[in-house]
């Protein structure tokens, strides 16, 4: 026992080391045996993940409020921490931790408890692929695109499962929209994302942010028409996928009172809505990372800051301005699906699927289509008008080599090679 | 005890075998599912400590804006729902082909461009191209091919060519599906409103024809 516990503080020793960038040769290679070293790391970015659930949705309900009240000649919350309202989500989180929990007799209350965990989880897992910044990533994976749909798909179980079980029609009614709506627009969806990936020749999210390095010229969304057509397509999807008004019927309160919430109270019911705001963020931040340039700001003013420079620290510097780009830019997507709720009308269900068959899916295959005869047929692109892009992602790449990214990357490269011979 | 466990472990993480990462993936997805169930969990418990609890049995009815439900809520639901699933197995199959055959496509367009880029004179002229033709399991080390008998005029038009193949492949294949989709397009299956008459006239149609009736 007196053994484990001294290995355990070497581990937890060697992984802190490792973390402020002190790689001497001993260090590395104790921290890539360790498991202790590896699950200490996954728990702190787990701990770091859990806030875009917990801290994102205490601010984008603020923001949907302000922009809701704005939109509609309001003020929308003001009283609440000062001139704007800014603790209202905190003042409305103590409020439904406070309320009382009911289950109607009806419901089958296993499943109805079990449901939100089962969102809950699937919106948090998504964000393991979800880049942050280089290297800034709980698992560098080499089908990080593809990870990040299937398992914001399974976000839709909770939903169904908690119309299903509450016992309601109402309930029932808002799980099955939802259930055919969230399929039908996963297709669109997923064939916008084959567009980058297809134009960059990867599904690993890092290497498609790095390839969008320097100047905004050469985001992909600028790559050409089918790809800037594509990305409106994948932003409407995105919307759809996360059921959000206009194509919130899941939760129509005009037709199905709340929908699949009906029966949901206090914080029970707040822990859905969690999910939901995660899934928002997940997916502009999707949208984000493989069409709007990811961590990278228009103007490449980090890049030459940090070119020339072996400094480890001052890469991380570069990458955590990386990172509020990143979020930044995220955000203001999840702004913009504030505003597109509060102005457009919620479409009927016989005009959702509509939408979706009938529009979506020729056009995304349209758009890729012509992605990949652009491609084909070499036509040069605004992308090529920018500085060389190699130059700039590889100063980026090569600043960012702490132990652990280095280590992450080394194992993504054996794995990437090992899957195509 | 404690050392065995930490050695198989290791031998779990350990970097250098090809499983390491898909296992330390599931692992990482077991965390994450613990955590957020943790998370939730831990809301309600906190919860419980602060709420209030007076059971009575109007608050344990189903809520139909005060009208007293009729029936159970386990009813059947239209037949229609089972169309879309049908539609989105098909569709989401040929999607899941689309990402692989993405990839080929993106890194032979780029070793086209880049092949066709590269000044020819200088001696280590195949040099950018060999992690690209690593991934695509053409390295010599894979012993396909050997790099210093082929010039780089060759590469591009190899690699032009598989380009040109695999889209035309792509083309034959989602075209397959595409007649299906039209016909089901045609035969009205997509529209979410639809007579279930033997003609399979969509609601449009059906009313366009009461309205020119009416007098």
């Amino acid at each position: 026992m007196g053994q484990f516990f001294n290995n355990l503080l070497q581990d937890i020793n060697a992984f802190l080391w490792g973390l402020a960038g002190y790689s001497s040769q001993e260090i590395t290679t104790l921290a890539e045996d360790s498991w202790i070293g590896y699950l200490l790391a996954a728990i702190i970015q787990a701990a770091l993940l859990l806030h875009v659930l917990a801290a994102g949705t205490v601010l984008f309900t603020w923001a949907e409020r302000k922009v809701c009240g704005r939109i509609q000649d309001r003020l929308g919350p003001t009283r609440v921490g000062g001139k704007f309202g800014w603790l209202q989500s905190i003042a409305d989180g103590i409020k439904l931790l406070c309320k009382e929990d009911l289950i109607p007799d009806e419901a089958d209350s296993l499943l109805f408890r079990i449901a939100p965990y089962l969102s809950i989880s699937a919106s948090f897992a998504a964000l393991i692929v979800l880049p942050f910044s280089d290297g800034w990533v709980a698992q560098q994976l080499n089908i990080g695109a593809f990870f990040i749909l299937a398992i914001m798909g399974l976000e839709v179980f909770g939903v169904i499962l908690a119309g299903y079980a509450s016992g309601s029609k109402w309930s029932l009614y808002g799980a099955m929209r939802e259930a055919a709506q969230v399929i039908s627009y996963e297709i669109p969806l997923a064939m916008c994302v084959v567009v980058p990936v297809l134009l960059v020749g990867s599904m690993n999210l890092g290497t498609i942010a790095n390839y969008q390095a320097g100047w905004f010229t050469n985001w992909l969304i600028f790559h050409d028409p089918f790809a800037f057509a594509t990305f409106w397509i994948y932003f409407t999807c995105g919307i759809a996928s996360v059921n959000r008004a206009p194509f919130d019927l899941a939760e129509a309160e005009s037709e199905l009172v709340a929908g699949f919430h009906t029966e949901y109270s206090g914080m029970r019911w707040s822990l859905l809505f969690m999910a939901e705001y995660g899934s928002m963020f997940t997916v502009s931040g999707l949208g984000v990372l493989l069409f709007l340039g990811a961590w990278y700001g228009p103007l490449p003013i980090f890049n030459s800051w940090t070119s020339g420079t072996e400094s480890w620290y001052l890469a991380q510097m570069a990458n955590l301005v990386g990172c509020l780009n990143f979020v930044l830019k995220s955000s203001l997507l999840v702004i913009v699906m504030i505003w597109v709720r509060w102005t457009l009308p919620r479409l009927r269900i016989d005009q959702v699927m509509t939408m979706c068959l009938k529009y979506c899916v020729p056009l995304s295959l349209i758009g890729l289509s012509g992605v990949l005869l652009w491609q084909l047929l070499a036509i040069p692109s605004l992308n090529d008008l920018a500085p060389a892009r190699s130059d700039l992602t590889e100063h980026w790449a090569e600043k960012s080599s702490s132990p652990f990214v280095k280590d992450s990357q080394e194992k993504v490269d054996l794995f990437d090679g090992r899957n195509t011979q | 005890m404690a050392s065995l466990f930490s050695t198989s472990l290791t031998t779990i993480f350990a970097t250098t075998s090809g499983m390491a990462i898909s296992t330390s993936l599931v692992a990482y997805l077991v965390l994450f599912v613990f955590i957020g169930s943790a998370f939730v969990l831990a809301n309600l418990l906190i919860g419980r400590l602060l709420r209030p609890r007076k059971p009575h049995p109007e608050k344990a009815e189903i809520y139909e804006c005060g009208e007293s439900t009729i029936g159970s809520s386990y009813i059947q639901f239209d037949i229609r729902f089972y169309v879309i699933a049908l539609l989105f197995i098909i569709f989401d199959v040929e999607v899941v082909f689309f990402f692989p055959w993405a990839i080929l496509i993106g890194k032979a367009i780029f070793l086209r461009n880049s092949a066709y880029a590269i000044d020819e004179s200088s001696s280590e002229s195949l040099k950018p191209l060999q992690p690209t033709l690593a991934e695509m399991g053409l390295s010599p080390a894979s012993q396909s091919i050997s790099l210093e008998e082929n010039s780089l005029l060759e590469i591009a038009e190899g690699a032009n060519l598989l380009a040109w193949v695999g889209a035309l492949d792509m083309l034959l294949f989602v075209s397959i599906l595409l007649v299906g989709f039209a016909y089901l397009w045609k035969r009205g299956d997509l529209d979410w409103i639809r007579s279930y008459q033997p003609g399979n006239k969509s609601i449009h149609e059906l009313l366009s024809q009461n309205d020119s009736r009416e007098p």
